[in-house]
């Protein structure tokens, strides 16, 4: 978010998801599509079924990488050595967009001198991925008119994260890949409503549309608003949050995330989490961080409620009520208000449409969007500065939206953990097609139980071999900060001295073995590197059902054994 | 470049084909097998259409529209074809609307019923045959399946796993997985997108059915947006009127952004979290022993803004942290930032993803 509103002047994706199915060259890059964005996997499978042509850029072989016409297996943590070098291939082979850095950008220069020393002959030995292949893909970005680059958190979720974007950034400006359909800079969003969180103000340095809280013309536009001085200092983001509970932190509200499942190093904020004065749990469940709660507050669920969700392509759209919430259970806004009062704040809003028009009102992207023009036809795409406008389909058309395009030069930095004797093993988690996120809602279903039955993380059969693991059995992984218990699944999904981890089971906690290093601009934590160890645990110490070997159904990586 | 079909004269683009200029008129050609997600395959026969001076019948779901070419769609001829093909599918069908549909709507009663099909043609004996499958989610009614082949090539074109295919040949033609293996042990990914496509509710949800829930016509729709990934499917629920509950979830039709008609295994099924047992019911507080017990809300809410309020007091308001959810609404979100910073004075307010 924050790296693209610095080159761009947006954060968001700059196309539509329609137009994927469009586009001639993919290059798909720390995402693992078809698991954490089906429909949009479906999208580039169309592309696909077109002609287009695909690369996939991922430390793991996944089921894109079946379809991809190459695929780039960079070890975890040297993007920015891949895209520097294919930055470097551009500009020595003269295939930049010359009249489109001229007009529409600025820093090229500072670009050039940086990725002039990142050859593809020496991005080959730090990242592995041959010299040729970098070449081959990078001729072909830069040659093909309607290439786009798709990303997702295995750019974001690292120590240099935001580097990781600016390179990719650069890719974009140097080629002149932007503001025309089809060819763009797509961040895929995780959650829901990753747009419409950061959209709404709930960051520490932004108030609603990307308001900087610094700037004092936005903060006295609230201030007349709401009636209130605000503060003018920029807040904690939840990576220092999370960092600093029980210290700084003696009070936290929480809505709707499960930050004991979510958060990394979380044996560190468990014992933060002792010592904090009060804490508000607002959740669907008794989720794990309740156990620290002194008020748990029992929300409804989408289908019982009304509002909004923006999703990556910048489209709002409608959440309805289609049932009653169980209990006593209320809609997380009506509490909102209710809480409010309590605390001095008389808001008066009446229906979730209300709270909608306030944020349209001061936040100029969002102007011409409600409720009710929603409720007219299809959700609308911002920007949208007033009730006429029709939304827009695909940003920076005529022109980047920052006024020119902001190269960044960035250099490599490796990842803050590196393998070591003791924990030689790379570990990185992610999350699978079955289940979501800390799994409160899927642990719930029948499907992700017959397909994903257990916590399992995959390994590859040398590293397996090595230690006397078989496929199913359980393990013991480690890391500097936690042990966990769980399956393992001999996959070739993972290559030799890389370990995989999916997040969502509460009785194997990956977020006990992650680290809380985060990026310097964002916060983001770096969930895809930390070094681990594994090793096969004594028959004596399991009970009855963890001696059966597990069942993974259709796990199509899996080499051998009951899974 | 111009057709003319049924007396109209038409422009169309090149490579469309007449199905797709017809519908594009409003003209109405009858198919089954055609999704528009789909390459045309010509299979089921049902839009075929005269061309003048060819002597055949094409399938205008596969044919090219071709510059001076006249089409008619509306001919004796056609209807005889129409009538005839159905009468065809109904005999090796479940006899009987109102016994076939416990599903989706079927496509193949309706169309008979408007062309006037005859349905006292002798049933077939039913040989095809389906399988016993433990998924979850996806159910394979034999007796329904026309072999039409949406399904599999939806499973190959869209969804691009290729989990079932057609066996077998002639009358026995089925659909089928390898080894005649569950879905979950093959390379399906239950997105259900077989249901989506399927014409005669053959390929359908398997816990509305053991449910005895309503068949979808009387269900009540409730457009909506999913809840997990940042796609922002649509999608509607459907809720039983009786019961007032989610008896399944459908994907709105095909053309409908953002995705098309298409949904996920977790879009599509698992929707089992809302009516989950495990939900919170009532405001729950932590007393002085350290259990949790059940409060009102004015207790509790009273609670929560004492205890966030004392906080600030003691410590000043950057001691405190809000967390916000992405999995909110819009509304939610602003409403968490606006207590965080005009009721307790705090940017301090942040959620999970920022990146």
């Amino acid at each position: 978010m924050a790296g693209l509103v610095t080159t761009f002047g947006a954060g968001a994706m700059t196309n539509s998801i329609r137009e994927i199915r469009d586009a001639d060259f993919l290059f798909v890059i720390g995402s693992n599509t078809s698991e954490a964005h089906p429909i949009i996997a479906m999208e580039m499978k169309q592309a696909l079924h077109r002609g287009a042509t695909m690369v996939v850029a991922d430390p793991r072989a996944i089921w894109m990488t079946n379809l991809a016409e190459k695929h780039l297996r960079l070890n975890p943590g040297t993007d920015v050595w891949l895209l520097n070098a294919m930055a470097h291939v551009i500009i020595e082979e003269g295939l930049t967009d010359e009249a489109f850095i001229r007009d529409n950008t600025e820093g090229f220069e500072a670009v050039k001198e940086t990725v002039a020393r990142y050859t593809p002959e020496e991005a080959e030995s730090v990242t592995g991925v041959p010299a040729e292949d970098i070449r081959w893909t990078a001729r072909r970005y830069a040659t093909t008119e309607r290439a786009g680059i798709y990303y997702t958190l295995g750019i974001t979720e690292h120590s240099h994260g935001t580097d990781n974007v600016y390179a990719l950034s650069n890719l974009v400006l140097m080629t002149g890949h932007l503001g025309k359909p089809s060819a763009g800079m797509n961040p895929l969003r995780g959650q829901n409503n990753v747009q419409g969180a950061n959209d709404a103000g709930a960051s520490p340095i932004f108030l609603p549309g990307y308001q900087r809280v610094d700037d004092p013309e936005a903060r006295a536009k609230y201030e007349e608003a709401w009636g209130v001085p605000l503060s003018p200092e920029p807040g904690l983001n939840l990576n220092e949050m999370m960092k600093k509970v029980g210290g700084q932190v003696k009070g936290l509200f929480v809505m709707g995330e499960d930050i004991v499942i979510s958060e990394p190093n979380v044996s560190r904020l468990e014992a933060g989490l002792n010592n904090v004065d009060f804490v508000v749990v607002q959740d669907l469940f008794l989720n794990e961080t309740c156990r620290f709660a002194d008020v748990i507050l029992p929300a409804a669920c989408f289908a019982e409620k009304e509002g909004t969700f923006t999703n990556s392509e910048r489209r709002v759209q409608r959440v309805r009520k289609a049932v009653e919430p169980p209990g006593q259970a209320r809609a997380d806004w009506e509490i909102l208000v209710d809480l409010a009062a309590r605390c001095g704040a008389d808001w008066g809003y009446t229906s979730a449409a209300e709270v909608y028009d306030e944020l349209a009102r001061f936040a100029p992207k969002f102007a011409g969007i409600s409720h009710a023009r929603i409720d007219e036809g299809i959700g609308l795409q911002w920007p949208c500065p007033d009730d006429e406008h029709p939304g827009t389909v695909y940003l920076h058309e005529g022109g980047v939206l920052r006024g020119r395009g902001a190269f960044q030069a960035v250099e490599f930095r490796p990842p803050i953990e590196m393998p070591d004797p003791e924990y030689p093993l790379v570990l990185s988690t992610g999350r699978t097609l079955y289940h979501y996120n800390a799994a409160t809602q899927t642990r719930r279903g029948l499907g992700a139980n017959a397909k994903q039955p257990a916590a399992f993380i995959e390994i590859h059969r040398r590293d397996a071999r090595a230690r006397g693991i078989e496929s199913g059995e359980m393990i013991e992984v480690s890391t500097r900060r936690g042990v966990v218990r769980c399956r393992a699944i001999v996959s070739r999904q993972v290559r030799p001295g890389s370990i995989w981890m999916p997040l969502h089971f509460p009785d194997a906690r990956a977020n006990l073995l992650t680290t809380d290093a985060g990026d310097p601009i964002t916060g983001t934590a770096e969930y895809k590197v930390c070094a681990a160890e594994v090793k096969k645990l004594d028959a004596a110490t399991l009970d009855e059902s963890e001696r059966e070997p597990a069942r993974f159904r259709g796990s199509y990586y899996a080499e051998r054994g009951p899974v | 470049m111009r057709i003319q079909i049924d007396g109209r004269d038409v422009e169309f683009e090149p490579g469309e084909t007449i199905l797709e200029v017809a519908r594009r008129e409003g003209l109405e050609i009858p198919t089954l097998c055609h999704d528009p997600r789909l390459d045309p395959a010509g299979a089921c026969r049902t839009c075929l259409v005269e061309v003048d001076g060819w002597r055949r019948m094409p399938p205008s779901c596969a044919t090219k529209a071709q510059d001076g070419m006249v089409v008619r769609t509306r001919t004796e001829r056609v209807g005889r074809h129409q009538r005839a093909l159905l009468a065809l599918y109904l005999a090796d069908h479940v006899q009987g609307a109102d016994a076939c549909e416990t599903g989706a709507p079927c496509e193949l009663h309706a169309m008979a019923a408007k062309v006037g099909a005859p349905t006292d043609w002798t049933p077939l004996e039913p040989v095809r045959v389906g399988r016993d499958d433990p998924n979850p989610y996806i159910e394979f009614r034999a007796d329904r399946c026309i072999a039409c082949a949406r399904c599999t090539r939806y499973c190959a074109e869209v969804e691009a796993v290729t989990a079932i295919s057609l066996v077998g040949r002639g009358s026995k033609t089925t659909i089928g997985t390898v080894d005649a293996s569950s879905l979950l042990d093959t390379s399906c990914e239950l997105c259900g997108g077989c249901i989506d496509t399927c014409p005669t509710g053959a390929m359908t949800e398997k816990r509305p059915l053991l449910q005895l829930a309503p068949p979808e016509r009387q269900l009540e729709k409730v457009r909506t947006t999913c809840n997990y990934c940042g796609v922002g499917c649509q999608l509607d629920l459907n809720v039983d009127p009786a019961t007032k509950k989610i008896v399944k979830i459908t994907s709105p039709p095909v053309g409908t952004p953002p995705n098309d008609g298409n949904l996920c295994v977790k879009g599509r099924f698992a929707y089992e979290f809302v009516e989950h047992p495990d939900r919170l019911t009532t405001p729950l507080v932590r007393g002085e022993d350290g259990a949790l017990r059940e409060a009102s809300w004015d207790e509790a809410l009273d609670r929560a803004a004492r205890g966030l309020m004392g906080v600030k007091e003691r410590y000043g308001a950057d001691a405190l942290g809000f967390v916000s959810s992405s999995r909110c609404t819009m509304e939610e979100n602003y409403l968490v930032q606006k207590l965080s910073r005009a009721a307790f004075g705090t940017n301090n307010c942040h959620q999970c993803a920022a990146t």
